[in-house]
């Protein structure tokens, strides 16, 4: 086991980190910003070093830095967390080239699981279903109305070197794909300089499920089950749950042990979530692979009692799972909300600023994972993710009924934040109806 | 409301350095402060919110945290190890009494294999040296104090 960490991390996963370390009896070193001067878990680190100025590129992300705080702390590992380096293979492999383990894959292993195409290949291979769709960019109507013959209608154009809705054409047939992908093409080489666009299949209604894996360096993945976080608001989450309410067990099943066929498959170690979309006919369709520990992982903890960032640090020591599959069950049902520092009232609009009231819910099945308290300052430099609230409950209905209370419970003020919205979310019929489409939250924002 | 015990430290700061306008900004808290002749300061702008004064995050006894201490100085510009010479056989860079300018080079700080010179960015005297050789030291943190000219 190592004998002591660097969290090249801020927030609430870098506390989530140090209480991990200190079930296992390893030492925390923490790095902050001058923006995190204050951040009330650097206390519960053995070690803190300044690693710079709040820019991220002068501290989180600066990796000769990073590397830097854990020579001076003498960590034999950097845990990267979420976001930031987490999944940076050029970090990974300095790391390894400085003798340093790092909490995560290989830069080999990560690198064959986050390149999409890479990606898609190993995914057939393991039998997983993959998101249908042109592997390189069309160069003529012909090729696209081929795709299109091939993995059916709708379809999608899509430019190959942007987004935010810009380059994009949906097409129900033959005619408005050949009409679509030139408007597309035209609007790709307006709005990013390239006018290189690809076909994809359109789902109207999908869900967004993922699939927890775990895998060790002697053979092993273990996956434990799926999460649904189809809340999302410009492709940000706010509410995740597992497992995914109105699923198939038969698709669940298959679905799950081919995520784990697939970490294996590419000589993963460590945390991955494999993400898919599911469509109206319980059709699975992956999308790609998260090399790292998410945000939404303590759902899965709930459901599991598996412990996901000590097994992380675990593995990446070279020790095999503490499970097998068989081992592994779901019971009940978690509901995670994201706190985040926004105003929903007034679009979203950040609420830095010092917290001056932070009441915390408590009772049986609710779990806080926040690193703010009374008297802290929010940074204005970073994410709005102030905290998450968890609930376990024996039946979704339950976990529910439990979030709701415990959402009134926490008052957190002056600051705004995204509760108001949450509480409302956990009362609409829809939500708790279950199984609702990556576009629910937004068109009901708009209505 | 800005507490006493700093009004104090600002209000001596202005007498010893002959000051006669002091205007502090952090964060939400400003203060402003004029001295008429050589009569008690006055304090003219009222401080806008309480900053909430946290206690500085501890280190390891060898690398105290940067608690924003505002004397004249050099501080790190990086993580790394403080070394006085350019190697342990050479004489160190500066000691205590020297004069500097600000492209004098006070220390090397070593981060992974690369030596880095340290410019001291100021002119005045070197008062204090806050660092032993080849301690680690971290972004910010204080390795001399200058009395500037």
């Amino acid at each position: 086991m190592f004998k002591r960490i660097l969290i090249a991390n801020r927030g609430e996963i870098a506390l989530r980190i140090i209480r991990a370390c200190r079930e296992l009896g390893v030492e925390t070193a923490c790095v902050y910003s001058t923006a995190d001067r204050d951040a009330p878990y650097l206390r519960l680190a053995d070690h803190t070093v300044c690693i710079g100025e709040p820019p991220a590129a002068d501290s989180y992300i600066n990796m000769s830095r990073i590397i830097s705080a854990a020579e001076v702390t003498d960590s034999d590992a950097i845990h990267p967390g979420y976001g930031f380096l987490a999944e940076n293979a050029e970090f990974a492999a300095m790391c390894a080239d400085c003798q340093i383990a790092f909490v995560g894959p290989s830069p080999e292993a990560m690198g064959r699981l986050g390149d999409k195409i890479s990606c898609k290949r190993l995914a057939r291979a393991a039998k997983m279903p993959v998101f249908p769709g042109s592997e390189d960019a069309i160069e003529d109507e012909d090729e696209a109305v081929k795709v299109a013959q091939k993995i059916g209608f709708p379809v999608i154009v899509k430019a190959a070197f942007g987004g935010g809705g810009r380059g994009m054409r949906i097409a129900h047939n033959n005619m408005t794909l050949r009409t679509g992908l030139a408007s597309a093409r035209q609007e790709a080489e307006a709005a990013f300089g390239n006018g290189a666009v690809y076909v994809e299949k359109f789902l109207e209604s999908a869900r967004h499920i993922e699939v927890q894996v775990l895998a060790d360096s002697h053979g092993a993945a273990v996956h434990l089950y799926e999460r649904d976080c189809s809340i999302q608001r410009r492709h940000q989450k706010l509410i995740e749950e597992a497992p995914a309410p109105h699923v198939d067990p038969k698709r669940r099943d298959e679905v799950c042990k081919s995520a784990a066929r697939l970490v294996r498959n590419a000589g993963y170690v460590g945390a991955a979530t494999v993400e898919m979309l599911l469509d109206e006919k319980q059709n699975f369709y992956l999308l790609e692979v998260n090399t790292r520990v998410q945000v939404e992982h303590p759902v899965t903890e709930m459901i599991t009692g598996v412990d996901i960032v000590k097994t992380q640090i675990m593995v990446a020591a070279g020790e095999p799972l503490p499970f097998k599959q068989r081992n592994i069950s779901a019971r009940g049902h978690a509901i995670e909300c994201r706190i985040n520092a926004e105003d929903p009232a007034n679009n979203f609009a950040p609420s830095p600023g010092p917290i001056d009231r932070f009441d915390t819910p408590g009772g049986p099945g609710v779990r806080i994972d926040s690193h703010a308290v009374a008297g802290y300052r929010v940074p204005p430099n970073y994410d709005s993710m102030i905290g998450k609230l968890i609930v376990h409950g024996d039946t979704r209905e339950i976990a529910i009924a439990r979030t709701e209370q415990a959402l009134k419970e926490f008052h957190i003020g002056p600051i705004k934040t995204t509760i108001p919205l949450q509480i409302e979310l956990m009362r609409n019929g829809s939500f708790m109806h279950g199984g609702v489409d990556i576009h629910f939250l937004e068109r009901l924002l708009k209505g | 409301m800005i507490d006493l015990k700093t009004l104090r430290s600002l209000i001596k700061l202005m007498v010893d350095n002959d000051l006669t306008e002091l205007d502090i900004r952090d964060q939400d808290e400003t203060c402003a402060l004029k001295r008429a002749g050589h009569g008690a300061p006055v304090v003219m702008a009222p401080p806008a919110a309480t900053v909430q004064h946290a206690a500085p995050a501890t280190s390891t006894s060898e690398t105290p945290a940067p608690a924003g201490d505002d004397s004249p100085g050099v501080e790190s510009p990086m993580v790394g190890t403080f070394y006085t010479a350019s190697d342990p056989d050479s004489p160190p860079f500066v000691q205590v009494g020297d004069t500097i300018g600000p492209d004098t080079v006070v220390c090397i700080i070593e981060a992974m294999k690369v030596f880095n010179e340290v410019k001291a960015g100021v002119a005045g005297v070197i008062e204090r040296v806050l660092v032993e050789n080849a301690e680690p030291v971290e972004f910010g943190q204080k390795l001399f104090s200058v009395r500037p000219n």
